[in-house]
């Protein structure tokens, strides 16, 4: 028995080495679990080794030849769950795949719930977290830029504390908010920014976007009706992480990097400054009959001396003159410095982050927690933030009648901000000064005026401080009460308390405290908003009928106040607090509240879920109107059919999905100030007495602007969802506008806001997500397109709303879009005399150009008419990622077209030397004699030739592609870091804006200068940063 | 436990109806820092409020902060200032060549209107004024309404032409406060004459209702002084010097001893009739912005001060001396005090206004002319004259009142040519702003010529 045994043993143990050297040839069919049609391109392979694979063929059919010794084979497939079999004795291997979560069937959220995609009806774009997760940008605003359709957005500049522009579909306001709805976990968010000097902060820079699961944006009516008044700017819903149960995961996170400015422009060196201000002086003396150089009696007087005695002015120290030496025309010898100023406004930005999360638990109690440290210094001199939040997710499920949780946000963001684009003290318009002014003199102290061209910057950077302290926290905590199977009564109270504390001092040389012996302020303002609500949810599937519905009330109150200190007459710069000043010039403190008062209701229908109604509402009552119009209702309806449900369609090989959507309703904008509604008087002061004096003119009729808007929508997916889609157009049309309409200046008013006139925006969305390659190689590629078309429609009877400007030149007209460039068109130079020219542009009396080739060289005589406009048309961004055994490299090239900017700092740099203002180098081309064919006028000192403003010729294309982003990273083998106990190592390198393609000849095309950005004025560039390119490093460990 | 859900659901549907209820009342909130025009007007400390809201609203930049006087020097002073500065709205006033949307000119017209519109609402409330301070308050708001109403005529319409019909298009008169906005406000163009009518008739009132002395607000003086420059833009010389003359003969007011002390005060002056004052908390003093340098608190040195002014004073007379030198060029010194005065009606004037209308008319009311021209040519450190000429008078104006807003119309008023433009070309008036163009329908067709 015994010998038996050893002889079976053995011959085991011969058949199993035997069996080691031969391979097995195994074949099988792979199918969907959810519809049993076969699958293509199923990548089948042996688990540990990753040599042996093969990919099913067209009818779902694989083989493949494995080791004896192989014990599970894997099935992978996009769209599929991964699904590991143990090879057992047959070699036939028959596996069905159940589908996951594509974007088609994830989970979105929406307002007050949550719904399956497949479901929706209305048009939402999910973006999970993990596509933003350390975006090296400052906001969460500019991580979500290019990443869904029809969602424009824009910083400012490239300060890293400045405000950004969102827009989804477009903007349907003139005078109202056009910013959408921010809500986290429940909560709206304050975006008001509570900062008084420089330019407005964006509060949204304190939310620590890594915490951040998923972002779903409400763009249709359908959707954001149940938001009502707040809804027709579009939501943007934000979920931070939530634990799950099981063992404890915890994440940790580094980033290191650095950035330097994406552009750079040329500005004249010393030799080119001085031969070109003189040519610049010379032609101005010539016009006014006067030859300095060939008559030198002339001399005295003349431009040239003029220009002469500026070049010493400037020259500081480095100034050559020999009052022996003097001839005419040459006071000024020459200098040996050559300053680039441009230089001197950029640095080397950096980024680093730390972040680390914790998140687990059990079935009944779940956590997910977080801390983080961000700092960002700017490519801006002296521009910077830093940023610790903090974050405690918990839910516990008490029993099976009560579940309750919180969710509580911290953070503290400190800002070192710069002044605005238009400030003097800005680092930007440090390009103003002349290169030939040296930046200090020979005892070390920076030079000011009358050295310098205009006050000199870096006195700012060294002699203020300005310090903006941000606090805040949000939280929202909900009890929910299963009433019964499928209705649910929940309750929640969120709370935003959002605290600014900002403090500037201003030395006595700056440009704030120069005369005063220094200047400080001292603000300290807060937002706090209050919101509860309660609302029953129920879900019920009635055989084939699927119910689900929402009802509830919610009300937010938000105050904001603000406390103002400044002072001046400070002893000593080195004494920083306000208790040093020798004069408090002035104290105020104020109080800004509003309420809204809401009832809303939504209902779901589906039949087999293939035919689906939404039916959405809501009541709301705010205090920003009076009791005439307090109430509004917004309601929405909508519609889908998932076709791909359908008999006919129901083993498609190739269409795998298919749904045609629709909606239509209603939503409104209270995005105004409060009481507009009310005739006022305000304090105005004189000679330190309280005065008052009429500062609003009422108009008791005052009510909601709304939006309705149609949406027609088509959902696809192909060959199993590998290739899957969205395509939506859409009809928004915004009446009643809260309008500040101007009324004639003799009433003491130059304007009221009304309920007139409509904006229209059309568009149109494409996104496209295609799985390319699968297998072991791995191709993606996502694709987002639109169009959106603005257009201001009516102005009650007014045909343009110009705020009169010399500078600028942002209307609102009939018939174009909001805020078109309005001005004179530039015709270039005239050949025989240098002269700037303009098209004359005169209308008949139906407002057709008369002569369209008629050119004057008087601007006044110019008529303005429409030059192009600020917000593009086009949007586009396209995705490609690359994986391939844990390499992974990813590109999003962005970009945008249609849109014009306005370039409003060059009619003082790039001005054929109308003043002393440094020039860009193009100026060197300006006309010099008859005959010369050149878009630069003739160079005149002191003289508008073609600098004025309003004036095509500092329109530039806005459009540009930048490739966004570049990350390539690389997971370690799962074998090699299991010995070290870890989870999961990623390190990964990332670019941000590493290329730029554009014509726009200015820093950079992506541009709103911050203290010029309303609804209407946009598009403007003035002394702005250009946005920051960068390289970071980072490693991202999971325990 | 099936008991405990029941209750707990009916508690749910009760606590949703009170939430839904009782929050109605928070929804009526009120302004904080405001109040409502129904309760503005409704007392006698209110209405007296609302006055000091008016000299607040003279004291706007785009006015008497200072523009309105820089104004008239850029596009009257070719040849004698130059504008160095950065800013497009002045530098296209100072080279005649204005765009109606030009923002200089549109604020101008806007503030002027504000005050108005809270003068408007004082007149209309003076029932509940106490009966002692009813005509103080009046003639304050009438004062200020016409000051108004002057300037806004002299700069957006052609000039008064003495002896002529002047039914040239002036500005819209509004002389009741608005209360809503209506096809009403639409209101066109009132003649020049009509203008003038309006504001001498207001001023004559004004004059005697105000009291002597009224602190920094508007005082008889002031109403005279007033009265006396209309008079004096419209070629009346006879009410030009009467109305001088009562402000110099009330001896409420002496020259000061040099004519450097006349500026930069913090406090009135014996010869300032009327004054605005500067302090930390409000207002930007735009004459120290535009006319001086940084160190004083202004902008770059903006306005340069050239030969073709300079030479025309005598190297001994000590206005000479009150120009200076800053950022390389010449500046006036009269703006050197961010925080101080800027005058604006001095008693030098007067006295010169009497001297060019008795020397006009061949009169010698109140005193010779050479006498009153030897007033501020003494003071300045100068000879006394035995007799004086015409264009005696008028230089020695426009050396005394140099850079104080006076130019343009005294261009205006003496016909003479503004560098090569004659005193009455169409680019010698602002045009009416183009957002004002398109908010008042009844403007259509009434736009100045050349814009």
């Amino acid at each position: 028995m015994k010998k038996i045994y050893v002889l079976v043993t053995l011959m085991c143990f011969i058949f199993l080495h035997a069996a080691n050297a031969q391979n097995r040839l195994l074949s099988g069919l792979v199918t969907s679990a959810d519809d049993g049609s076969t699958i293509p391109g199923v990548s089948v392979t042996v688990k540990g080794n990753l040599t042996l694979g093969a990919i099913t063929d067209i009818e779902g059919k694989y083989q493949i030849s494995v080791p004896s010794t192989a014990q599970t084979l894997v099935f992978s497939s996009v769209g599929m769950q991964k699904l590991e079999v143990a090879i057992l004795s047959s070699n036939v291997i028959n596996v069905s795949l159940m589908p996951i979560a594509t974007n088609l069937d994830e989970i979105v959220v929406i307002g007050y719930g949550t719904q399956i995609k497949s479901k929706v009806t209305g048009n939402i774009s999910k973006v999970n977290g993990d596509l933003i997760r350390n975006t090296p940008v400052p906001s969460v605003q500019q991580a979500l830029q290019g990443k869904t359709a029809g969602v424009f957005v824009e910083a400012n500049n490239g300060k890293v504390s400045g405000a950004t522009r969102m827009r989804i579909r477009g903007s349907s306001s003139i005078t109202a908010n056009n910013e959408p709805l921010f809500i986290v976990d429940g909560v709206p968010l304050t975006t008001e920014s509570l900062n008084q000097t420089g330019a407005s902060i964006n509060p949204l820079t304190s939310i620590n976007f890594n915490d951040i699961e998923s972002i779903d944006v409400l763009k249709d009516a359908s959707s954001t009706a149940i938001y009502g008044s707040r809804g027709a700017n579009g939501v943007i819903l934000i979920t931070t992480k939530k634990g799950k149960a099981g063992d404890t995961k915890l994440n940790v996170n580094f980033q290191y990097g650095y950035s330097k400015a994406s552009h750079m422009r040329e500005f004249l060196n010393t030799d080119q400054y001085i031969s070109y201000f003189r040519e610049a002086a010379y032609n101005s003396d010539l016009l006014e009959g006067y030859d300095p150089i060939n008559n030198p009696d002339d001399y005295a007087g003349s431009w040239l001396q003029s220009a002469e005695k500026r070049f010493k002015r400037y020259s500081g120290w480095a100034a050559k003159l020999d009052a022996s030496q003097t001839v005419p025309g040459k006071d000024y010898i020459g200098s040996q410095v050559n300053t680039d100023w441009q230089k001197q406004a950029f640095q080397i930005g950096g980024l680093q982050m730390f972040d680390f999360s914790a998140s687990g638990g059990t079935e009944k109690l779940k956590y997910f927690a977080s801390a983080a440290y961000n700092k960002q210094e700017s490519i801006i001199v002296s521009n910077g933030l830093d940023r610790f939040s903090g974050r405690l997710n918990i839910d516990n499920k008490v029993n099976n009648f009560i579940d309750l949780g919180f969710t509580l946000s911290l953070a503290r963001t400190n800002i070192r901000q710069v002044s605005a684009d238009n400030a003097f003290s800005t680092p930007m318009q440090l390009v103003a000064m002349a290169p030939i002014t040296p930046i200090r003199d020979l005892q070390g102290q920076l030079y000011g005026t009358p050295t310098t061209t205009y006050y000199n910057p870096l006195i700012d950077v060294e002699d203020t401080r300005r310090n903006i302290l941000e606090t805040r926290t949000v939280t929202n905590a909900y009890v929910k009460f299963t009433l019964m199977k499928g209705l649910a009564w929940r309750n929640e109270l969120g709370y935003d308390l959002y605290n600014l504390k900002e403090n500037s001092r201003y030395g006595k040389r700056t440009d704030a405290g120069q005369g005063i012996n220094g200047y400080a302020i001292s603000n300290y303002g807060q937002t706090q908003n209050l919101v509860t609500k309660s609302y029953l949810d129920y879900l019920k599937n009635f055989g084939d009928f699927g119910v689900s519905a929402v009802l509830g009330t919610e009300f937010q109150k938000t105050s904001v106040d603000n406390t103002w200190v400044d002072g001046q007459n400070f002893s000593t710069d080195d004494l920083k607090t306000l208790a040093s000043a020798g004069l408090i010039t002035s104290g105020t403190s104020t109080l800004n509240e509003y309420a809204f008062l809401s009832y809303f209701s939504r209902a779901t229908f589906d039949y087999k879920s293939k035919y689906l109604v939404t039916l959405a509402g809501r009541i709301d009552e705010s205090s920003r109107f009076g009791s005439k119009k307090r109430e509004g209702f917004f309601p929405a309806v909508s519609a889908g059919w998932v076709i791909t449900k359908e008999e006919f369609l129901a083993n498609n090989s190739i269409l795998s999905f298919l749904k045609i959507r629709t909606s239509y309703g209603k939503t409104g904008n209270a995005g105004i100030g409060n009481f507009r509604y009310l005739g006022l008087y305000g304090v105005t002061p004189y000679n330190g007495q309280p005065g008052l004096a009429p500062t609003q003119i009422a108009n008791d009729n005052l009510g909601w602007e709304s939006t309705r808007q149609l949406d027609f929508g088509l959902d696809f997916g192909i060959f199993q969802n590998r290739i899957s889609g969205e395509i939506d157009y859409y009809v928004k049309k915004t009446k009643d506008l809260l309008l500040d309409v101007p009324v004639p200046g003799t009433s003491g008013f130059s304007v009221q806001t009304q309920n007139i006139g409509s904006v229209e925006n059309k568009g149109f969305e494409f996104v496209l997500n295609t799985s390319n390659l699968v297998g072991d190689f791995k191709w993606s590629t996502s694709f987002n397109f639109s169009v959106n078309k603005n257009k201001v429609t009516d102005l009650g009877g007014q045909q343009i709303i110009d705020q009169g400007s010399s500078r600028f030149m942002n209307v609102v007209k009939v018939g174009e879009p909001l805020g078109v460039f309005y001005g004179a068109q530039y015709a270039g130079v005239d050949p025989a005399n240098g002269d700037a020219i303009w098209y004359v542009n005169e209308k008949d009396a139906n407002g057709n150009i008369i002569n369209p080739a008629a050119t004057t060289n008087d601007f006044a005589s110019a008529n303005f008419v429409v030059l192009g406009h600020p917000t593009p048309d086009n949007m586009a961004a396209l995705t490609n990622t690359f994986e391939y055994k844990g390499i992974e490299l990813s590109f999003t090239f962005q970009g945008v077209s249609g849109n014009k900017i306005h370039l409003t700092g060059d009619p003082y740099m790039a001005a054929n030397a109308a003043w002393y203002d440094n020039q860009t180098t193009d100026q060197l081309a300006s006309w010099k004699k008859p005959g010369d064919i050149t878009n630069i006028p003739q160079a005149r000192l002191g003289y508008d030739n073609g600098d004025q403003g309003r004036n095509s010729r500092y329109l530039s294309d806005g459009s540009y592609i930048k490739l966004r982003s570049l990350t390539l990273g690389y997971e370690l083998p799962s074998d090699l870091i299991k010995k070290a106990k870890f989870e999961r190592v990623r390190i990964y390198i990332q670019a941000q804006n590493l290329l730029t393609f554009t014509k726009y000849i200015g820093w950079d095309p992506e541009v709103s200068s911050d203290f010029a950005v309303d609804n209407v004025t946009s598009g403007v560039d003035f002394y702005s940063a250009p946005q920051p390119r960068s390289i970071t490093l980072g490693i991202n460990i999971g325990l | 436990m099936y008991n405990m859900k029941k209750i707990k659901s009916i508690m749910a549907i009760i606590t949703l109806l009170i939430l839904g209820s009782s929050c109605t009342k928070y929804l009526d909130l009120k302004p904080q820092q405001n109040l409502d025009e129904s309760v503005a007007l409704n007392s006698d400390a209110n209405v007296k409020t609302v006055l000091i809201g008016a000299y607040r609203a003279m004291r706007y930049s785009a006015i008497y902060g200072g523009c309105i006087l820089r104004n008239s020097e850029l596009l009257g002073g070719t040849g004698e200032i130059s504008w160095q500065g950065t800013y497009n709205g002045p530098r296209e006033i100072y080279n005649h060549a204005i765009i109606a949307a030009n923002g200089d000119i549109t604020s101008q017209w806007l503030d002027s209107y504000i005050c108005i519109n809270i003068c408007n609402n004082v007149l209309s409330a003076l029932a509940v004024v106490d009966e002692a301070d009813r005509g103080t308050v009046e003639g304050e708001a009438l004062f200020l309404r016409s000051m108004m109403y002057f300037d806004l005529v002299r700069f957006y319409a052609q000039g008064y032409e003495p002896g002529a019909a002047n039914s040239q298009l002036g500005v819209p008169l509004v002389l009741t406060p608005t209360h809503g906005i209506s096809v009403t406000n639409n209101v066109g163009r009132n003649t020049v004459e009509e203008v003038y009518t309006q504001v001498l008739a207001d001023l004559t009132r004004a004059a005697t209702l105000l009291p002597d002395a009224n602190g920094y607000y508007a005082t008889s003086g002031a109403a005279n002084a007033l009265l006396s420059r209309v008079n004096l833009q419209k070629g009346n010389y006879a009410g030009a010097r009467d109305a001088a003359d009562k402000v110099i003969s009330s001896e409420l007011y002496s020259l000061t001893a040099t004519y450097a002390q006349a500026f930069n005060n913090t406090e009135s002056s014996s010869e300032d009739i009327f004054s605005t004052k500067f302090i930390p908390a409000d207002g930007i003093n735009q004459m120290t912005e535009f006319w001086s340098t940084t160190e004083y608190g202004g902008r770059d040195g903006d306005i340069e001060i050239l030969d073709g002014h300079l030479s025309l004073y005598d190297p001994s007379d000590e206005r000479l001396a009150m120009f200076w030198i800053g950022n390389d060029a010449y500046r006036s010194g009269k703006w050197n005090t961010q925080y101080g005065l800027v005058n604006l009606f001095r008693l030098a004037e007067m006295y010169l206004i009497r001297a060019e209308c008795n020397q006009r008319l061949g009169t010698e009311v109140g005193d010779t002319p050479t006498n009153d021209y030897n007033m501020t040519h003494t003071r300045a450190g100068l000879a006394a004259a035995e007799s004086v000429t015409l264009e005696d008078i008028l230089l020695e104006r426009r050396l005394e009142l140099a850079h104080e807003g006076f130019k343009l119309h005294d261009m205006k008023r003496l016909k003479l040519n503004v560098g090569d433009l004659p005193y009455n070309d169409p680019k010698m008036i602002f045009p009416i702003p183009d957002r004002e163009m398109s908010a008042n329908p009844a403007l259509k067709g009434q736009q100045n010529e050349g814009y």
